[in-house]
């Protein structure tokens, strides 16, 4: 077998390097061709930075946004700033979002663009966006492929409540709709301001937020939700700056939390799973389930949106009965309350 | 073995050309907007005598600068990853060694996320750091797999797959306890991916990369053929089979490393594509590397094809779609190879 191919050698080479010469050559102009058109659209790309009559905008990443002076087609890359749009009555102008957007329930109607990690870039070109709303959970190659195809994409970062209402007047003013974002940033301040009063001598609760129970998984320090359990006369007992730290049931024994919440969505959202809870090895070592001091609320606390505000009262209503004992009516800034919000299974 | 003519060659090559030129194609018809082929011969007239600027803007910003761009990287992507599977195979006389298996993929991936770590700023620091990782652990694992100042196989490989579960391990150690934003989407791209556009910068030098490594490896075809049947007597017959390895090594990690930083963990295709290839032409290195080449792009143009209209508009990781295709292919392949 050696002896024939090396025979071959010499005379396949002198041949052979050619025409394989010219495939490579051919295969180098086919490559390159497909690129330059590519690249050479990248100038003309960009129509909206070149004309005059845009607005232009700093995001919360600090980039630099220039935004039509009438948004008329928004994609909203996340959940939240899908809600966020619906919450500023600007869902006329919403053409698209992810697969994930299921609040309200009109969001899952819009045509969807994939999911917010892994859009589908093609879905969004189609949709002819004049804006595109991204937001942390969306990766940065994604931000800046669409940058580079000429779309406008303005990215929210918010770590708190406060930067969250403050994001949701920005994205007012950028869709132009400065009225209802006003109205609902002081709407969501004064029922914040409110529960701060009512709970302002209340100690806070040393609270377990269980985000899966398996495994077991609760929040960090610098996240939303830590934030939205202070609002609402709460204390994580996890101290972390994992964002969603996976926790020994050992730790949390050893923690003894005053109280434990649960998201319905998430973990089990039948008191009957609660009770299958209560008598596994471990979690039925813990005071708050024998006391009953469970807390249920809706995934919508762990979503940075102005339902949130709803959720955190009836939290707090759940965590602090005592404080809203005096008043029995709901407070002039409370809205309708939320079915699904809580349900304390005390 | 049947002798190799040039004739035999061109017409391999030139058959898997065309079916490659079919599931182009196919590709560029279908998706969000799918597209006619007359419209689509029309326009890539239109840009080839450049009137680009004739096409809707939908049209080029989907067609030219979503869909084609990302075809061509699974062209690179699928030829690079097989080619370089191809001759790690003859490099270690092992038909398991594969760029994954022996934790290339493993280090991109810690590169990749350090980079994300340290400099999250910087352009392109997600593929340099890939790249970086790459050759850094080809480098940790040559050095492993030397045994007295030979290359030893068995040890080269071991080396290989215990680097990658050591490199996993922190990998999945910096994943939990650093749960940056740019971090979410590594999942994904741990998986392999084509979703994400490669920078316009990036593109050349990958193209330019591709070329020298698949042209280097080429070049030493006739001495891995010799090489396959045994060192000494490769040696015997003139073979400098030293110089040999180094340049299929350094040439197959380079491969690796720029598939890896375009595209993440793209598992079967570098076992797979050379072991068809080889059960359709023969083992002849001369015919197997341009054949993995064009077989690889074929594997990746469809498998990432399928990835993005199975379900869409959600996308599958590419890297899923290779692997689910892939396993009853090879089991299918093996067993007719047994009879």
């Amino acid at each position: 077998m050696a002896d024939s191919i090396t025979d071959t050698r010499t005379d396949f080479w002198r041949r052979g390097i050619a025409s394989i010469s010219a495939g490579i050559v051919m295969v180098c102009v086919l490559i390159s061709g497909g690129f330059v058109p590519a690249r050479a659209s990248e100038a003309q790309g960009e129509p909206l930075s070149t004309r005059s009559d845009t607005r232009a905008f700093t995001d919360e990443t600090g980039r630099r946004v220039n935004v039509p002076p009438q948004v008329n087609r928004i994609v909203s890359l996340a959940p939240n700033l899908t809600e966020i749009v619906f919450a500023l009555k600007q869902e006329n102008h919403l053409a698209g979002d992810t697969d994930f957007c299921d609040y309200p329930p009109e969001a899952a109607q819009k045509p969807h663009v994939g999911g917010p990690v892994n859009p589908n870039l093609e879905e969004i070109v189609k949709l002819h966006p004049d804006l595109i709303l991204a937001t942390s959970i969306n990766r940065r190659e994604t931000v800046d492929a669409l940058v580079r195809l000429g779309l406008p994409v303005y990215v929210t970062d918010p770590h708190s409540l406060d930067e969250m209402i403050a994001s949701v007047e920005r994205i007012g003013s950028v869709l132009g709709a400065e009225k209802s974002a006003a109205a609902l940033a002081e709407n969501l301040r004064a029922r914040l301001a409110d529960l701060d009063r009512r709970l302002a001598g209340a100690a806070p609760r040393r609270a377990l937020f269980v985000v899966w129970t398996d495994p077991l998984s609760s929040i960090g320090r610098g996240t939303f939700v830590a934030d939205a359990l202070r609002h609402a006369g709460a204390r994580s007992v996890v101290e972390t700056d994992t964002e969603w730290p996976r926790i020994s049931l050992e730790e949390i024994i050893h923690l003894q939390p005053e109280f434990l919440v649960f998201v319905s969505e998430h973990a089990g959202d039948t008191p009957g799973e609660i009770e299958a809870l209560s008598s596994r090895p471990g979690w039925r070592d813990l005071d708050a389930i024998h006391q009953g001091k469970i807390v249920f609320v809706s995934e919508a606390i762990i979503r940075p949106v102005p339902r949130i505000v709803d959720v955190i009262e009836q939290l707090a209503r759940g965590l602090h009965p005592e404080a809203f004992a005096a008043l029995n009516a709901p407070s002039a800034y409370t809205q309708p309350a939320i079915k699904e919000a809580c349900a304390c299974a005390r | 073995m049947r002798p190799l003519t040039v004739r035999r060659l061109l017409w391999i090559c030139g058959g898997l050309a065309a079916v490659l030129l079919a599931c182009v194609v196919l590709a560029l018809k279908l998706g969000a907007v799918p597209i006619s082929v007359t419209d689509l011969v029309w326009n890539l007239g239109r840009v080839a005598i450049g009137r680009s600027d004739q096409l809707p803007t939908e049209y080029r910003l989907i067609v030219f600068d979503l869909r084609l761009p990302r075809i061509l990287l699974g062209i690179l992507v699928g030829a690079a990853l097989s080619v370089s599977g191809a001759s790690f195979q003859a490099l270690l006389r092992n038909p398991l060694a594969d760029p994954f298996v022996l934790g290339v993929s493993s280090g991109a991936a810690l590169g990749s996320i350090l980079a994300l770590i340290f400099a999250p700023q910087l352009p392109f620091v997600t593929p340099l750091g890939a790249f970086l990782g790459a050759m850094a652990t080809i480098a940790a694992v040559y050095f492993l797999g030397r045994r007295g100042g030979e290359l030893d196989s068995t040890t080269l490989l071991l080396g290989g797959v215990i680097s990658a579960s050591f490199l996993s391990a922190i990998i999945m150690f910096l994943m939990t306890t650093l749960a940056g934003r740019d971090l979410r989407g590594m999942v994904f791209w741990l998986m392999g991916d084509l979703s994400t556009p490669v920078p316009p910068g990036l593109r050349w030098i990958f193209t330019m990369g591709l070329l020298v490594g698949i042209g280097a490896i080429y070049s030493t075809s006739a001495d891995l053929n010799l090489l396959l049947t045994g060192e000494r007597e490769a040696i015997h017959l003139g073979v400098d089979a030293t110089r040999v390895k180094l340049v299929v090594y350094v040439s197959a990690s380079l491969l690796t490393a720029l598939a890896v930083s375009a595209s993440g963990a793209i598992g079967y295709v570098g076992l797979l594509v050379p072991h068809a290839m080889r059960l359709l032409f023969g083992s002849d290195y001369r015919v197997l590397i341009p054949a993995s080449a064009l077989g690889g792009a074929i594997a990746i143009v469809l498998a990432d094809t399928l990835a993005r209209t199975v379900v869409a508009p959600t996308e599958l990781p590419v890297g899923a779609m290779t692997a689910m295709a892939g396993a009853p292919v090879f089991i299918y392949l093996l067993r007719r190879g047994m009879r």
